[in-house]
């Protein structure tokens, strides 16, 4: 089936896709197009205009700038895959990357686009979230930032206005002592998670300083459990702390039963991952080496 | 609704094509350019028999619009035997097509161009891959005939011609194929010398399957 008929935009300034954005009637924004593309071909999504931002060359970095890790709205996940920087330091970005979709998608695919899509099981809003990151949108009005924890309204609802881009996201760049984790169970390759969870842990010294916990396909959207992180903080790490910190995590979730596992599991699945994603963030706190060669087994039901 | 005219270097040669914005970059290569061997499977980004080399990558092509390939460069299936690589294993074919030949790795031949594709597009990163990197590597793309066993064995064929090593003999039987009886009396379609494990098409995007011939204009 073909898409039906729109109108193209190329611009090639943030500022001529802005001012796109406003004064056209019905615009969509085209970055990766990897959802995009198959909606508007089944008619589900059916824009009079499609402003593709895929020739605005400023927005296509990724990189530490002072005291943020910047990613720009052109930032494909395979981009973030292949960063030496993002392994070095970013654990939940290098374990996430590589699970999302398959080769050719993650080609195309951007970080942005996947969290303005908003779809409660995207990976990259818990990663977000966990990080205590922020996104940057720009308007006509100008520029304003909206904290990750408030972007997500309701599945493929983001707090966006209208006319509004997303120019990139920014999350507090990761110090020596600071490591994080993504674990997620789907079913198969290039599934979307049935579960999945992001976890931070920054050390200080013999105890956790701060902490981050968000969960995805659990609730309607990606969601922060911040009781879980108080649990954390000022805490010594060890197992049975990890394990209350999951349980509270598990408490927090609210998955529905579907045809790939009830909510019981999901639940359960919850915890469990909850334990190994701290896990594995504490053990790349402690230690120096990239982000990558640390951590347990991603998890395939059937496993 | 306003066309487009777009430039792209398909195959190594420039090509102008007039489209519509929404016109999917798979149907301009197939309807337009009359570049069949690349092929349409699922129409939901999936199965990766759409899988071309668009700038280095390797990319679904029903997953973005033609107008987005404007000033790019990209080889289909039909491209490979023109490659500097092609001829470089015992035949004209490039390595890979001709691993999958000799490899026995295709069946129905449907997904072999994304595979192909695919192939080519992570021998070009990494000319060595391990069976876990092939494996990886074309988890995109979906074969329901092979098990895939014989699809990663027709990469790393190629990987073997590449690195200058001798790749590992065919399982097919390719030579003296002439007509035997069957034990019903009849015969074995069995042709000129060449077993039809592959629909007819050997790997290289010529018209065998019947989805290899344009369906005829804008009527889908």
């Amino acid at each position: 089936m073909k898409a039906a008929q729109f109108a193209y935009h190329e611009p090639s300034t943030v500022e001529e896709a802005v001012d796109l954005l406003e004064t056209l009637d019905d615009p969509t924004l085209l970055a990766g197009g990897q959802s995009l593309v198959p909606t508007m071909r089944f008619r589900l999504s059916q824009p009079d205009d499609v402003v593709d931002i895929n020739g605005v060359e400023e927005l296509d970095y990724l990189e530490e700038d002072g005291d943020q890790l910047r990613i720009g709205a052109l930032v494909r996940h395979a981009d973030v895959e292949d960063s030496p920087l993002i392994d070095e330091s970013y654990g939940s970005f290098a374990d996430a990357a590589p699970l999302i979709g398959d080769p050719q998608i993650r080609n195309q695919g951007t970080v942005v686009g996947s969290v303005a899509q908003a779809d409660p099981k995207g990976d990259w809003g818990s990663v977000l979230i966990a990080h205590e990151g922020e996104v940057v949108a720009r308007g006509l009005d100008g520029e304003r930032t909206i904290a990750a924890e408030d972007l997500f309204l309701f599945p493929y609802e983001t707090d966006l206005r209208p006319g509004e881009l997303i120019t990139e996201l920014r999350v507090p760049v990761s110090g020596d002592d600071e490591g994080s984790a993504y674990h997620k169970l789907k079913r198969k390759v290039g599934d979307y998670a049935m579960v999945a969870v992001a976890a931070r842990v920054e050390l200080d010294g013999e105890t956790i300083a701060d902490a981050g916990i968000a969960l995805t396909g659990v609730d309607i959207t990606n969601l922060g459990v911040p009781d879980a992180a108080d649990h954390l903080a000022g805490a010594v790490p060890s197992g049975d702390l990890f394990r209350e910190a999951g349980e509270i995590a598990a408490e927090n979730s609210n998955p529905e039963g579907d045809e790939h596992g009830s909510a019981a599991y999901k639940e359960n699945m919850v915890r469990v991952l909850t334990q190994r994603a701290l896990a594995d963030a504490f053990e790349r706190a402690r230690e120096d080496g990239p982000a990558g060669s640390y951590g347990t087994e991603q998890l395939t039901v059937g496993d | 609704m306003t066309e487009k005219t777009i430039a792209v270097t398909v195959n190594g040669t420039a090509r102008e094509l007039t489209v519509e914005p929404r016109k999917l970059l798979v149907h301009a290569i197939r309807e337009d350019l009359n570049l069949t061997g690349t092929h349409i499977g699922c129409d939901t980004g999936n199965c990766g028999a759409c899988t071309v080399y668009k700038d280095g990558q390797a990319v679904k092509s029903c997953l973005q619009f033609a107008v987005q390939a404007d000033g790019s460069d990209v080889t289909t299936v039909e491209g490979m035997e023109e490659l500097p690589e092609a001829g470089m294993g015992e035949s004209d074919l490039h390595p890979i097509q001709e691993g999958f030949k000799q490899m026995h790795g295709l069946q129905c031949g449907f997904c072999t161009p994304g595979m192909i594709m695919a192939g080519k597009a992570l021998l070009e990163d990494n000319d060595d891959p391990t069976d876990e990197e092939v494996r990886e590597n074309i988890s995109g793309n979906l074969c329901r005939c092979t098990g895939y066993q014989n699809i990663v064995k027709s990469i790393q064929y190629a990987s073997d011609v590449y690195n200058d090593r001798e790749p590992p003999t065919s399982p097919v039987e390719h030579e003296d194929a002439s007509v035997e009886t069957a034990a019903d009396g009849g015969e074995y379609a069995s042709g000129g010398g060449e077993p039809a494990t592959d629909g007819g098409c050997d790997c290289t995007g010529k018209p065998g399957l019947s989805i290899d011939y344009p369906t005829g204009g804008d009527d889908r």
